[in-house]
């Protein structure tokens, strides 16, 4: 896993705005059950699997993917984006 | 999309001991995805690249909360 170290080398070289996180010892990704075992060379490795999640502000899932459809971020930022305008016209 | 997207939070994961020259068999693709639309997410506290301590529940009741989990991110290691 990064740490916070390489994250921050990566956020200024991209110049991303918003945070970066470091999941060092892999408690959140057991924890929404991304984190996946592979068999190989007969050792076992762990490595998270691609995922996009939506969490509405009463700590809700809206959306969660993972795996192959994960790399496409449109399907969440289109919920997001729905999710914000149904928010504001209340 | 700066103010559609409450706030985004990215993930970078990279396989520092994982042997490179191999190709991870990949047997169960999102047989561990355990969580589904309506459950409550469950809260973390992580460390940013800023070296602060960030909480999703801190964003209860304020924003709306993109999660990314990239593997093999851009870092580098």
């Amino acid at each position: 896993m990064d740490s916070p170290a390489a994250n921050a080398a990566f956020a200024k070289q991209i110049n991303i705005k918003f945070p970066l996180l470091s999941d060092m010892n892999r408690k959140m990704l057991t924890a929404y059950g991304i984190l996946k075992n592979y068999d190989t060379h007969g050792d076992t490795y762990q490595w998270a699997l691609r995922a996009n999640i939506v969490v509405d502000k009463d700590g809700i899932i809206r959306h969660i993917e993972g795996g192959d459809s994960a790399v496409d971020p449109n399907t969440a930022v289109s919920i997001c984006t729905d999710l914000h305008k149904k928010q504001t016209a209340k | 999309m700066k103010q559609l997207l409450s706030v985004c939070l990215l993930f970078a994961m990279s396989p520092a001991i994982a042997p490179m020259s191999a190709e991870p068999q990949n047997k169960d693709e999102v047989a561990k995805m355990t969580l589904k639309v309506g459950d409550k997410a469950p809260d973390f506290t992580l460390l940013s690249d800023e070296w602060k301590t960030v909480k999703l529940s801190d964003y209860h009741g304020k924003k709306n909360v993109f999660l990314a989990v990239y593997v093999l991110a851009f870092t580098g290691g």
